[in-house]
């Protein structure tokens, strides 16, 4: 009962981090309007989070510009399990306009498993919370699938 | 037995000085004989000193000791006399702690150093002095032993003379210390120029028929003088450089019992010799130097960077609760100024050995230059903190215990008097509660936690002598926090009984009827009763009782949550490396100077002036020495008129 | 048999009512309360109530990491010690005139006691070895330098107020005080005395426009930074008790009194309806002043600067408890 508690809490209140990897700060605002009164995400318990020890979903936007690879990575070590990686629209994904430039080391998949991917550029920020909602899903049922290994593992 | 113990007082003075002879003259080459002659001193003297708490706390005699069996003939007494009351052995039982626990520490603390000789000598004669000072009844041998203190701790505090500072401290103390010295010889000539005695039962008694200006004048200057000795604001100011710059056994011992030693000297003038603690302007002059003290000691304390001179201006900051406590005048207050010196003698002088310790171990106590050692010295950090949550003041530790009894003292003078002026101290008592947390925070940040520097990667912890001294004095510092009520019954209210009766002191030396016949009546002294409410102990147990629930539900909960303590880091490992934005995480450490920035920045005005005032100066030192003595003796005239 | 019954009843009382569970579960209803109130404010529909609840038993599902710079066990004693010491505080706290030990602590040890939780999340701070936390603990210690003077003026204005030439620091007596002369609140002497507290109130809690300690815009949540997992569920936790606590502390001082009294059937019956009512009534003052002093500032203040927020506090909220302690020393 108290890991059901648990894992349902995990997918009503999840913390998002946010990392900008070179975006052109469209994504980034739009992240910001689904907290304001009109979107209002806050509804199901999503909250900015100032750390990435504190994150549950770690949302990246931007291509991966070889100056922020490294330091994407070293921050998405820190993150406590379990936590979800989405991608804030096209650029990590695909590079987007940035594709073949010299200084993308993108896509996002080639560092870390990306659980969802919201798409447009910039994504609606209705298309966002669906997006994060859905990550949250993920989150609970990586929690159990983490309880289940724990289990055969005794 | 008993024929025997009479003669104790005097053999544990004796002990001290004999050793100190012996150490210089066969300490010299052997460290095994230098060793031997100082445990053996100082155990001695401690065990003789223990063998009186039965007759003087338990069974409330006062002992008597005539120096060559000179006693009081025809009323006038001659030879010296040595007086042991609940009062005087209370600080007895400070100062044999103290060196006991400081001559332990020092066996390997000190080994580095060169004329060790030399130093047990001091060390000896400084002991000897200090406890010879609160056993005697004789107001010259007082002198005496006050020029000894000062002199051993001059040259202590020179000891380490290569080393920057020394022996400017040493200067400074000196210079200082001889006005203090001077004027407390001063005043002992007026009065027995006065009173043709020298015995302080009996001045005690003379003086009851009234004070002339002469003894006014001599109160005042004894006042100054051993405000000098207890290095209250403005004579403070050598205190911050000598314990900064003597070896930390020795600033423990500084603090532990030579300030004590001027608290001591100033509560038997003004309580026992003169008796003048009826007036409550004269309390107010006392309490308003004390509530200074300190203030301008923790406001100093915050703006340090360096471990040991931190410690010092607490020192003097602590002093100031003491002396603003027992200058309330009532029962409760004098217990809590006697409590909290008590305290004073065990916390800070666990933080005197912790610094001690980290001086050891990573050879500076710069605050700006240490960091992260709480992985290299667990044991020292945890003796530091239970010493800082106990200056601090956090339950359940000692501090907070006396502080609570001052509070109450003093807040219920200010509604039973009605007169704001307690209300103003008892607040400024509770803010300097909290800067002396704040400056600890500091000290806590910037030595123990953080990052570790480069170039400290090979400390390790002290040693177990070292370290034994410091779990006797943490474990003070929790006893004395627990069952303060066990304490305060056993010994703040015979001590503070003592205070109040001084016709019982005068009857024990001159003969019963002595202080009748002198007109020398006690105010009925009420018994000592706190009117608070604290229950240390069980407020521990329900604490540990959460804290076992706590446990079992990680216990428990460990398999079925499924997460996990993950603390496996490797200091290369990103994954465990501070968070600094994404970047590598860079060496950076907070350190001491950076901290309370939006607290210094409202207090600029302040700052500025007080650190300007401390310019490092001997004259200006000696200016305000002397300036802070007239004006103290101006006002004592004022409260006491001229005729 | 008794001894065993005294313990059972200590244990209840100490592990849940009215200690730890029942103040954690207050205490994180009050801040589901003050989220969803502050949403409505901004014409949000905010958080379910629930949500500070699932913010902590989420946090205990979450693995924690402790850094290799940090001191692993202060950092992860810390936050255990903050919370128990908070859990055992309410016991120490009458309501209406009820409470199991209000005779074991006064309001100097009170004072005292509210240090320790702060400390806990300082030392933790400080442990975790993060530059940003270093940063975080010297403002958590200067607000707390900052909160203490008005606090203790407070105190010594309620204290004057209630015991006269008497000293009476008891929390009993406050509140006996205050059953037989109505609620300090309105005296008028007293209101500068309150208005202070309530302004304090928001600074012991660490919430926004006193949060400068924590500011997760600028020094990523301060001490709190490395914290992941179940240690930083109990801080968070600890806020939310601390929210209880103080707005309980506030109305024990300020809107104290004896509480209603059933007499219906039998006398167990009736002392279990009284608790309950007068537990019910105090969880409505306590919501009444949380919205008034926490959300209702919040909803319309940015972050204070750590040097003005220690400036107001020393100046306007001091001065105001001040004005009482004055009025009450004139004997008004």
């Amino acid at each position: 009962m108290f890991n059901k508690l648990i894992a349902d809490s995990l997918s009503r209140s999840p913390w998002l981090y946010h990392i900008n990897t070179g975006s052109c700060n469209g994504c980034d605002i739009e992240l910001v309007a689904c907290l304001t009164p009109r979107y209002d995400a806050e509804r199901f318990g999503f909250k900015l989070a100032g750390s990435p020890r504190h994150a549950d979903i770690v949302v990246v936007s931007g291509p991966i510009t070889s100056q922020s690879k490294d330091r994407l990575i070293r921050t998405l070590e820190q993150v406590p399990r379990p936590f979800c990686v989405v991608s804030l629209g096209s650029c990590p994904r695909s590079g987007n306009v940035f594709k073949g430039s010299y200084s993308v080391e993108g896509p996002l998949e080639k560092y870390i498993h990306v659980d969802v991917s919201v798409a447009g550029c910039t994504p609606k920020p209705e298309a966002i919370i669906e997006g994060l909602y859905q990550a949250a899903r993920i989150l609970k049922e990586k929690r159990l699938a983490i309880q289940q290994e724990r289990k055969e593992a005794d | 037995m008993k024929e025997f113990i009479v003669h104790f007082p005097v053999l544990a003075v004796m002990v001290l000085f004999l050793g100190a002879f012996l150490a210089e003259i066969f300490g010299f080459r052997s460290r095994i004989a230098r060793r031997v002659i100082l445990l053996s001193c100082v155990s001695v003297s401690a065990a003789m000193i223990f063998a009186l708490i039965p007759a003087v706390f338990l069974r409330g005699e006062v002992l008597t000791y005539w120096m060559g069996a000179w006693e009081p003939a025809a009323g006038y007494a001659i030879g010296i006399g040595y007086e042991i009351d609940a009062l005087g052995l209370f600080f007895a039982l400070l100062v044999v702690t103290t060196f006991c626990l400081s001559a332990v520490y020092s066996l390997r603390y000190m080994e580095r150093d060169r004329h060790l000789g030399h130093y047990t000598t001091l060390f000896l004669m400084l002991c000897g002095s200090v406890l010879g000072l609160v056993l005697t009844g004789d107001i010259f041998n007082l002198f005496v032993m006050v020029e000894i203190m000062t002199f051993a701790a001059v040259a202590l505090t020179a000891f380490r003379g290569s080393s920057h500072g020394a022996l400017e401290a040493a200067f400074k103390y000196l210079v200082i210390g001889s006005i203090g010295s001077g004027m407390t010889l001063s005043g002992i000539a007026l009065l027995y120029l006065q009173c043709h005695t020298l015995n302080m039962a009996q001045l005690s008694a003379v003086l009851s028929g009234g004070l002339t200006p002469a003894s006014v004048f001599a109160l005042g200057l004894m006042t100054a003088g051993f405000g000098v000795k207890a290095f209250l604001v403005p004579f403070h100011t050598p205190a911050a450089d000598a314990y900064t710059a003597a070896p930390s056994s020795v600033s423990m011992v500084f603090s532990g019992m030579v300030n004590k030693a001027g608290v001591y000297g100033l509560i038997r003038l003004v309580y026992t010799v003169f008796r003048a603690m009826d007036r409550e302007s004269l309390q107010i002059t006392l309490i308003v130097l004390g509530t200074v003290t300190m203030f301008a000691g923790v406001t100093m304390a915050l703006a340090q960077h360096d471990f040991k001179r931190l410690l010092a201006f607490h020192s003097i900051s602590q002093i100031g609760y003491v002396i603003t406590a027992v200058s309330l005048g009532t029962v409760l207050g004098v217990s809590g100024g006697l409590f909290h010196a008590m305290n004073h003698t065990l916390f800070k002088g666990l933080l005197f050995l912790c610094a001690g310790a980290v001086y050891y171990a990573a050879g500076t106590t710069d605050l700006d230059r240490l960091g992260g050692l709480s992985k290299k010295m667990p044991h020292t950090t945890a003796f530091f903190l239970i010493g800082a949550f106990s200056i601090a003041g956090l339950p359940p530790f000692n501090g907070f215990a006396s502080k609570w009894f001052i509070y109450q003292a003093a807040w219920s003078r200010a509604v039973s008097t009605g007169n704001f002026f307690y209300t103003v101290v008892t607040v400024t008592a509770v803010i300097v509660s909290v800067m002396t947390l704040a400056s600890f925070i500091k000290v806590t940040q910037a030595v123990f936690f953080g990052q570790l520097p480069a170039q400290l990667s090979q400390v390790r912890e002290v040693p177990l002598t070292m370290r034994i001294p410091m779990a006797v004095l943490s474990l003070g510092c929790l006893a004395g926090g627990l069952f303060y009520p066990f304490v305060s019954e056993t010994l703040l209210a015979p001590a503070a009984k003592a205070v109040f009766t001084p016709s019982v002191y005068i009857d024990a030396m001159m003969g019963a009827g002595t202080a009748q016949a002198a007109g020398v009546t006690d105010a009925a002294a009420a018994a000592l009763a706190v009117p608070g409410t604290w229950d240390p102990v069980l407020w521990l147990i329900l604490l540990v009782i959460v804290l076992l629930a706590f446990f079992l539900v990680i216990l428990t909960g460990e398999k079925t949550r499924g997460a996990v303590l993950d603390d496996g880091g490797q200091e290369d490992d990103g994954r465990y490396a501070t968070f600094f934005g994404g970047e590598r995480a860079l060496p950076s450490h907070v350190s001491g100077s950076d901290l309370f920035w939006g607290f210094r920045k409202n207090w600029d005005g302040y700052f500025r002036i007080a650190q300007g005032l401390h310019s490092g100066r001997v004259n200006d030192y000696a200016s305000y020495a002397v300036i802070g003595a007239v004006v103290l003796i101006i006002v004592i005239f004022l409260i006491f008129g001229f005729r | 048999m008794e001894l065993i019954l005294k313990a059972l009843g200590t244990l209840f009382s100490v592990l849940i009512y009215p200690g730890f569970l029942f103040v954690s579960a207050v205490g994180l209803l009050l801040a589901g309360f003050d989220r969803k109130v502050l949403a409505r404010m901004q014409k949000r529909v905010g958080p379910p109530l629930l949500q500070p609840a699932y913010d902590f038993f989420k946090l205990l599902g979450k693995e924690t990491l402790v850094p290799s710079r940090a001191n692993k066990a202060v950092f992860l004693a810390a936050p255990v010690i903050g919370t128990a010491s908070l859990a055992v505080m309410m016991l120490f706290l009458p309501i209406f005139g009820r409470a199991p030990l209000s005779l074991r602590a006064d309001l100097i040890v009170i004072l005292y006691l509210l240090t320790i939780p702060a400390v806990a999340l300082i030392l933790g701070g400080s442990a975790s070895g993060s530059p940003f936390a270093g940063i975080g603990i010297s403002r958590e210690m200067v607000v707390m330098m900052a909160y203490e003077l008005p606090l203790i003026l407070v105190f010594l204005a309620v204290a004057r107020k209630t015991g006269g030439s008497e000293l009476c620091f008891s929390l009993e007596r406050i509140v006996a005080w205050q059953a037989e002369h109505g609620p300090l609140l309105f005296h008028w002497a007293m209101i500068p005395a309150a208005l202070a507290m309530l302004f304090v109130i928001p600074a012991e809690v660490g919430t926004q426009p006193f949060d400068a300690a924590e500011a997760e815009t600028e020094i990523c949540e301060g001490p709190l930074i490395e914290y992941s997992g179940a240690p930083l569920g109990l801080f968070k936790l600890n806020t939310a008790i601390k929210m209880f606590l103080m707005t309980a502390l506030f109305c024990t001082l300020f809107l104290g009194g004896s509480g209603v009294t059933v007499t219906l059937g039998p006398i167990w019956l009736g002392a279990a309806l009284s608790a309950l009512l007068n537990t019910l009534i105090l969880l409505a003052l306590c919501l009444a002043v949380t919205l008034l002093c926490m959300t209702l500032v919040h909803a319309v203040t940015a972050r204070l600067k750590i040097e003005h927020l220690f400036r107001f506090y020393w100046t306007v909220v001091a001065g105001l408890a001040l004005i009482s302690l004055i009025l009450v020393w004139l004997g008004l």
